[in-house]
């Protein structure tokens, strides 16, 4: 359904991405050839078990990643920010192709390739991020109203000027305050009476800009909770403010990298539900990160899943859900207990993940899979389409070079 | 399962009796008491023998803190857990001698932290042999077959004995924490979170491997989850706690069918299973869990629960926790003069912000059952005067087939009610 | 740890000494990690040489008289530069050989921290233990104890110490000694408390092992880190302390001590006669360097951080 509406346009596509780590025992292959596409407008959940490469795919993103021991071996991560089409302002025309967008050139820019200044802009303004644990990610030493504004002064300072009612060819220390880069002089400047009182409409103007930010996220009495510091709020209000603070600048991306599992689930539904109303009111593309299948399912359009560092199968939620081809999809949907699992019976994966150094060419779900057979073993499978929207990176759907094909009428000890 | 009829004397192991576990809260300089954090406020339930009770709830709702208490870890500040011994129910915080070092065989834990409850300078042989040591069960013999013999029952073997535990992965390690815990050959053991941290390939493993020890052995099991889908496998019985008390009681299947509280039912709905209706609309709960310090009179869940009655308690509290979240509100609020916690006078700076307040509170703006508890609203010049109806606490009350619910509602009007 | 070598053990069956051996490649690691950092191999090298003196200086220098650690008087040969046959690094103003009073120098210097660090640590642990694992009021009179020695200067402090006893080497090593332990506390009561808080201590406490077991095989091996650390760090300054402390004359006259040396030589300095402070003041520095690099490699080692990755 996705598909139909939004045609081709995507905002980010990765493209065989590669992270390795430096360790010890050699090159840890984290995240391995990973490609997919993030559409305008749509959640793409990315789902798998701890050491898998979800949480690096999702910070190369914005390059969070520690270097060293982190290394881009390869791929791109091409992002293009939503420029609306002015002829149908996004809902699908003749001239854009029913994309929505402006048609014209390509502005794509490679995120893994280009300078950390153009780097910066595109932080927090076309991609945002939240974190799992809020607690770590907001500064303790600020209340939570000045951390949302930096995000404002630093993406936002014709529009604060403008909404100060300051002509917008305002330059000088007025305009360095409202964009977040004193120079020295600047405070006994600002204290003259005539920038003063700019600057007290400058402060005004971005106190409401911040509330505004904070009120989407449905928090009640937000000019009070501006005034709060981090360790002030429960862990599901700073979950909210982190959202404020990523989605103030409306951004095309949002990489939520398991945002709510330090959250009770009373908490946790209601913070997703807040995603899922601004993501579609905003028509901002998410990548949602988590561990955890049914609130994938919950939450998204399509849904990746990724295991030792390579996705091993991609489709839309209900595609994958229904009919999940993987035998590691079908084993993780599996080992969740259900109401009608008989106790003890649980079908658990047998083994653990393998360690990443080094892999050979064989499937990384080798040695765990109850389907493997010799073709698993000597060739390496990559994601092949089944239907024009779901992909899987088995043998059991797809010919193997050579060997003795896997299906899932056999079951190998 | 069990019927729920008169439990047999030497059935029961464990019998928790109005349990309560209060914390100082300190402050100053000279670190005086100011008041005491509520972790755990009269709680009551019976463990017997080869069941699984699951003890859910939410983070601060006091069930690290009773499976601690439960453990002997911690001694309650009221009431106590008495156990079983021989037939004569005897509280655990009074033992002495041989009977201490019994009730410690026998009552045995495993943490959520696997890689923080494993002393990390020990190896596996240490670890698991360690219990065998203390109680000079093996001699240094054939403490190693012993410890072989632990091991692989819990699907580890006579290669793992000499590692450290940063060697193993998170499941194998919550393997060997079942080793240790098994060694004595325990009657129970207080399960706190133990797969909260596993992938769930990985916590299937556990699961299965806790219910095949289950069966082989007879044990009892308190399984401290706040994880739903995990304590429905799990547990024959259920206790579902909030705020430091119990909400409801009883068997598992039979709660889940029909859950007797509201907060049981929120809980419930909030993650539902991969199994359901994909496009079944799921909704969290309004709000914060309010201050243990100052629980909420009535029925705790009152602050949160969109079922709510005049009958549940409400209180001035209530009353400044929503003019707390009232925009341009809080601010103009310069005392409260309290008679008791259900009546109480406000006192605002400006006659026009008291007028603003008992506007709103005859309004729309508050809970309807809020109003309806409301015996008195006065106002006086930059004054409001409010008085709510006094109710007492809304303690368990049985019903059928040995369930419990702190409720004032019906199974029939909790059930029926359907989201606004 | 690779999957071989565990096969290997299993093909050799198990015995006692099969954990002992695991024991000692753990420990083989932590040298691994010292042996990874070039400084801290410079620093072990040069401890290594300063220790070998200390060990074999009655053989590489002779005394010739009743009490070795008296510097010897050869008044023919006063004030001679480095290089004269007999004195290879020169005399002092009282004929005293500055090789006999470097190479002795270093076994008064083994003494003094060896003897300083010793029962600093063993006291300090002892008292952050207690006041750790007690808590209560036991624990707010010692740290109180604690808090006015530590608000009073190393330095002038034990300098006061040494200075009302009288000059004696002795007393100087009693003075540091009662300076020092209070670092020892400290680290050791806030190692204590925060590994109180672990759930393995709760597990030895569910299996019911015994508090003095639980300190002894739970707390203690895992606190132990950064007192050794601070330890090694100590072994360097204590002698920086020291010597300045003999430096100022709270030693006797004419020991074979660094810092007496330095004092004594200085005079000369001014004239031209370097060496008498110099060699001694080198090896002063290097003692100090030496231990100071192995400390800190020493940290990095042993760090839980990086250990066993």
């Amino acid at each position: 359904m996705l598909d139909a509406k939004h045609g081709g346009a995507t905002v980010a596509s990765v493209r065989d991405l590669k992270v390795h780590f430096q360790s010890k025992r050699g090159v840890v292959h984290a995240v391995d050839g990973v490609s997919f596409d993030i559409r305008d407008g749509e959640t793409l959940g990315l789902v798998g078990e701890t050491g898998c490469g979800k949480s690096v795919t999702g910070r190369s993103f914005l390059r969070l990643l520690p270097v060293p021991p982190g290394i881009l071996a390869g791929g791109s991560v091409m992002f293009s920010a939503h420029e609306v089409c002015t002829g149908c302002e996004g809902t699908g025309c003749e001239t854009c192709e029913g994309t929505g967008r402006k048609a014209g050139q390509d502005r794509s820019v490679n995120l893994l390739g280009i300078p950390s200044e153009d780097m910066r802009r595109i932080r927090g303004d076309r991609i945002a991020m939240i974190f799992q644990d809020p607690g770590k990610a907001l500064n303790p030493t600020l209340p939570v109203g000045a951390q949302i504004a930096e995000v404002f002064l630093q993406h936002r300072t014709d529009e604060l000027i403008a909404l100060a009612g300051l002509p917008a060819d305002t330059v000088g220390a007025v305009r360095r305050f409202a964009s977040q880069s004193p120079r020295l002089g600047d405070g006994w400047l600002l204290s003259l009476p005539g920038a003063r009182a700019q600057r007290r409409r400058v402060e005004e103007a971005l106190a409401t800009m911040v509330a505004g930010a904070l009120a989407e996220t449905q928090v009640p009495n937000p000019a009070k909770l501006m005034a709060r510091y981090p360790h002030e709020l429960s862990g599901g209000m700073r979950q909210r403010v982190m959202i404020a603070q990523a989605l103030a600048c409306n951004p095309d991306l949002l990489i939520a990298d398991e945002p709510t599992t330090a959250l009770d689930v009373t908490v946790e539904a209601r913070i997703l539900e807040l995603i899922r109303n601004l993501q579609q009111r905003r028509k901002t593309s998410v990548l949602y990160i988590s561990h955890d299948l049914s609130l994938v399912r919950r939450i998204s359009d399509r849904v990746a899943v990724m295991y030792a560092g390579r996705i091993v199968e991609i489709g839309t939620t209900t595609e994958v859900f229904a009919n999940p081809r993987h035998p590691y999809t079908r084993g993780l949907m599996a080992a969740v207990p259900g109401a009608d699992t008989p106790r003890g019976r649980l079908a658990a994966i047998r083994g653990t993940v393998p360690e990443l150094v080094d892999p050979p060419a064989a499937c990384r779900f080798c040695g765990r899979c109850p389907y493997e057979t010799s073709a698993c073993r000597n060739n390496d499978p990559f994601l092949e389409a089944i239907t024009p929207s779901h992909l899987v990176a088995c043998f059991i759907d797809h010919p193997a070079p050579s060997g003795e094909r896997p299906n899932y009428g056999r079951v190998t000890a | 399962m069990r019927a729920a009829a008169e439990p047999q004397a030497d059935d029961l192991i464990l019998s928790i009796r109005e349990v309560k576990k209060h914390y100082p809260i300190r402050e100053g300089a000279l670190q005086r008491v100011v008041g005491h954090v509520r972790a755990v406020d009269g709680v009551s339930f019976d463990i017997r023998r080869g069941e699984t009770v699951g003890l859910v709830g939410e983070s601060g709702c006091g069930k690290t803190t009773l499976g601690r208490v439960i453990a002997a870890l911690a001694d309650p500040t009221e009431g106590g857990v008495h156990y079983n011994m021989d037939g004569m129910m005897s509280r655990i915080d009074r033992l002495e001698g041989k009977a201490a070092r019994a009730f410690r065989r026998n009552c045995q834990m495993v943490f959520q932290d696997s890689f923080a409850s494993l002393n990390p300078r020990h190896l596996v042989i240490d670890l698991v042999g360690r219990p065998l040591k203390v109680y000079n069960e093996a001699t240094s013999a054939n403490l190693i077959e012993r410890v072989v013999e632990l091991l692989e029952q819990v699907g580890l073997g006579r290669q793992h004995l000499y590692r450290y535990p940063h060697q193993f992965s998170g499941g194998q390690r919550q393997r060997i924490s079942i080793a240790r815990a098994l060694a004595l050959n325990p009657e129970v053991i207080v399960l706190d979170e133990p797969t909260s941290a596993l992938d769930v390939s990985v916590q299937a493993q556990i699961l299965n491997l806790l219910n095949d020890l289950q069966k082989e052995r007879n044990l009892a099991y308190l399984f401290v989850t706040h994880d739903l889908s995990v304590v429905r496998h799990m547990a024959d019985r259920l206790v579902v706690m909030y705020l430091g008390k119990v909400a409801e009681a009883g068997e598992t299947q039979a709660i889940f069918d029909s859950p007797h509280h509201p907060y049981t039912r929120e809980l419930m709905a909030a993650k539902p299973d991969l199994e359901a209706d994909a496009n079944v609309e799921v909704r969290g709960l309004e709000g914060n869990v309010p201050d243990p310090a100052r629980p909420p009179r009535g029925c705790r869940f009152h602050t949160r629960c969109e079922l709510a009655t005049p009958a549940c308690g409400w209180e001035v509290d209530d009353v400044v926790r929503w003019l707390e979240d009232a925009p341009g509100m809080f601010e103009h609020l310069v005392g409260v003069e309290r008679q008791t916690d259900f009546a109480a006078r406000l006192a605002f700076d400006s006659e026009e912000a008291a007028g603003l307040l008992s506007m709103a509170v005859r309004s729309e703006q508050v809970p309807e059952a809020m109003r309806a508890a409301m015996r008195r609203l006065n106002l006086d010049g930059d004054k409001v005067e409010i008085e709510f109806e006094d109710v007492g606490e809304i303690g368990l009350t049985a019903r059928d087939d040995g369930r419990m619910a702190a409720c004032v509602l019906s199974p029939e009007e909790v059930a029926s009610w359907k989201r606004t | 740890m690779t999957d071989t070598s565990q096969s290997r053990i299993d093909a050799e069956g198990m015995t006692a000494d099969t954990a002992f051996r695991v024991r000692m490649r753990r420990l083989f690691g932590v040298l691994q990690g010292l042996a990874s950092n070039p400084a801290t191999v410079i620093g072990l090298v040069i401890i290594g040489l300063m220790l070998a003196m200390a060990i074999f200086a009655p053989w590489i220098s002779e005394p010739n008289s009743p009490d070795p650690y008296q510097m010897p008087r050869d008044w023919g040969a006063v004030r001679k530069p480095p290089g004269t046959p007999g004195h290879l690094l020169g005399t002092t103003n009282e004929g005293g050989d500055v090789l006999y009073g470097v190479i002795w120098g270093s076994r008064t210097s083994l003494q003094l921290s060896l003897m300083v660090v010793g029962s600093t640590m063993i006291f300090g642990t002892i008292i952050g233990s207690i006041a750790g694992l007690v808590g209560g009021w036991v624990d707010e009179v010692l740290m109180r104890i604690v808090d006015v020695f530590l608000s009073i200067p190393e330095l002038i402090f034990a300098l006061a110490i040494a200075a009302m006893l009288g000059p004696s080497f002795g007393n100087i090593i009693f003075a540091l000694a009662v300076v020092l332990w209070v670092k020892y506390a400290r680290i050791m009561r806030a190692q204590v408390l925060q590994i109180k808080q672990h759930d393995f201590v709760d597990a030895a406490r569910v299996i019911g092992d015994s508090k003095l077991n639980i300190y002894l095989r739970d707390i203690l091996p895992n606190a132990v880190t950064p007192v050794t650390v601070q330890a090694t760090l100590d072994m360097g300054n204590v002698v920086l302390i020291g010597a300045t402390l003999s430096f100022i004359g709270l030693a006797e006259a004419g020991i074979a001590e660094w810092g007496v040396l330095v004092s004594e030589g200085q005079a000369g300095i001014a004239s031209g006669r370097w060496w008498a402070s110099t060699f001694p003041g080198l090896m002063i520095f290097l003692w100090a360097l030496s231990f100071n690099l192995v400390g800190d490699g020493l940290r990095d080692a042993l760090d839980p951080r990086t250990e066993g990755r």
